[in-house]
């Protein structure tokens, strides 16, 4: 049973939108304001998810230049993709 | 012939079934020589191209990111669809092969500009997976699936329920569609194991009774109703755990109903368990159960039985064709927690029925569900889209 029709936690509607836009490897993460802007959603709301995120293990952060950048893991992308399966 | 299957999930890529179907029948396409090329989605430390026994498996890059996951879809199908035509210079494909919606878009641009016949393998539907159509998405999930079943050649199913059920909801001709059922490597499940070190990782002692549940955490696969239904097991069988393998989008809701259970320290959630390690935790358990309530096949019942684990499964849909009752496993009712630990309770309490569930459930996959027949039967669906 697919989510659709469902509520969705917030969380968990972050991470599929993390997901979505592209940010599942090292390679590929975004930072605060870049995750900020592609899901229009409030900073603190951004950051209150990344964080509960990453205490589950969905979410991975890494810093370059000083710079925190943030990644959906390996199990994030399995539970993202358990919803339309 | 030359084949080219596209698929949303392959190995490390694994979601749901799909996976393992597809890498169970590319590899047996393969030892049959045909030449068998996988397109599919990248993942994290998976090369972009390898070759698996035989398979040449081609990862695609999903260069563009959208946070509506059904326009992501759209994005990843075109990156395939670009994947496919850079091959086909190299490669005259005889055959496209899609699985399931989510390659659809691009399984049918590419029979259209290859000229080429398109084959779908239908593993599940949307109006089965959220039992009903109660949002946008979910119609336009269901009208993709119709085209890709109207725009297919043959339409391969893997049990007699999926065929009825789309025969019914897209009007599909029945003659358009083959049933042709999953199958298990049987040589994953022969190996020597320890099982008490096995079970003990998995937080399980030599005086406890492993109770598993392997699958995604969702509602389609039931596994509330296992949790719900412990405390009637445990009143006959204390020395029963709970371990419950996987990930989803149910999971906090159902360690929430695990705790409420007051049996939390009897339920284990242990995520998401690599193939190797799963199938040493299968072979460990004492009864494997599958409580699904949509279930268009239930490949991880056939694995419990090749495993060699007494199996315990909702009497619906494939479930019913994979599992004779009372012959090759126990059949329940679905949701029905007294029906469930009955059957449980009925495995759990008599050794010498569990052993003859288990010899009946081993000879009975060793005969049907051998990749290599499924693969003969599916490359006779090829030839004969070909030949139309």
């Amino acid at each position: 049973m697919g989510l659709r029709g469902f509520s969705m936690p917030d969380d968990l509607y972050f991470l599929c939108m993390l997901h979505n836009i592209g940010a599942t490897s090292t390679e590929k993460s975004l930072t605060m304001e870049e995750i900020t802007r592609w899901t229009a959603m409030e900073p603190e709301r951004v950051r209150s998810n990344i964080q509960k995120l990453i205490e589950t293990n969905y979410v991975k952060a890494n810093s370059s230049s000083g710079v925190e950048r943030y990644h959906v893991t390996e199990d994030g992308i399995r539970k993202v993709l358990s919803m339309y399966s | 012939m030359k084949i080219c299957m596209l698929t949303w999930e392959f190995p490390p890529r694994i979601v749901g079934g799909i996976a393992p179907h597809c890498l169970g029948l590319a590899k047996a396409l393969a030892r049959e020589n045909h030449e068998v090329h996988v397109v599919t989605l990248d993942f994290p430390g998976a090369p972009i191209s390898e070759d698996v026994e035989g398979v040449q498996v081609h990862r695609t890059k999903i260069e563009l990111g959208h946070p509506s996951f059904i326009t992501w879809t759209f994005l990843f199908n075109h990156f395939m669809e670009r994947k496919v035509a850079m091959l086909s210079r190299d490669v005259d494909f005889d055959i496209i092969h899609i699985h399931d919606w989510l390659t659809a878009e691009a399984g049918i641009s590419c029979k259209h500009y290859l000229n080429k016949p398109l084959v779908s393998t239908v593993h599940s539907t949307e109006v089965g997976r959220a039992q009903g159509l109660h949002s946008p998405d979910s119609y336009l999930i269901d009208g993709l699936e119709w085209w890709m079943a109207y725009e297919a050649k043959r339409v391969i199913v893997t049990s007699n329920s999926m065929k009825w059920e789309i025969q019914n909801h897209f009007h599909l001709p029945e003659d358009k569609i083959d049933t042709i059922p999953n199958a298990v490597d049987v040589a994953k499940y022969q190996k020597e194991i320890d099982r008490e070190s096995v079970r003990r990782r998995y937080g399980v002692w030599p005086n406890e009774k492993l109770v598993l549940f392997i699958g995604r955490l969702v509602p389609q696969k039931g596994v509330e109703y296992l949790i719900k239904a412990l405390p009637i097991i445990v009143q006959r069988r204390p020395e029963a755990k709970l371990v419950i393998t996987g990930d989803g989008w149910s999971k906090s809701y159902l360690e929430g109903l695990a705790r409420s259970t007051g049996h939390g320290d009897k339920i284990r959630f242990v995520g998401f368990v690599s193939d190797s390690n799963l199938v040493e935790l299968t072979m460990s358990a004492d009864v494997l159960v599958v409580p699904s309530v949509y279930e268009p096949f239930g490949i991880v019942a056939l694995e419990g039985m090749a495993s060699g684990v007494p199996v315990v499964a909702g009497n619906v849909g494939g479930l019913s064709e994979v599992v004779e009752h009372d012959r090759t496993g126990v059949l329940v009712h679905s949701g029905d927690l007294g029906s469930i630990s009955w059957g449980v309770n009925k495995v759990l309490s008599d050794p010498g029925y569990s052993h003859w569930l288990i010899e009946n459930a081993k000879k009975k996959v060793k005969e049907i569900y051998s990749w290599d027949a499924v693969a003969k039967r599916t490359a006779k669906v090829y030839e004969e889209a070909c030949r139309r």
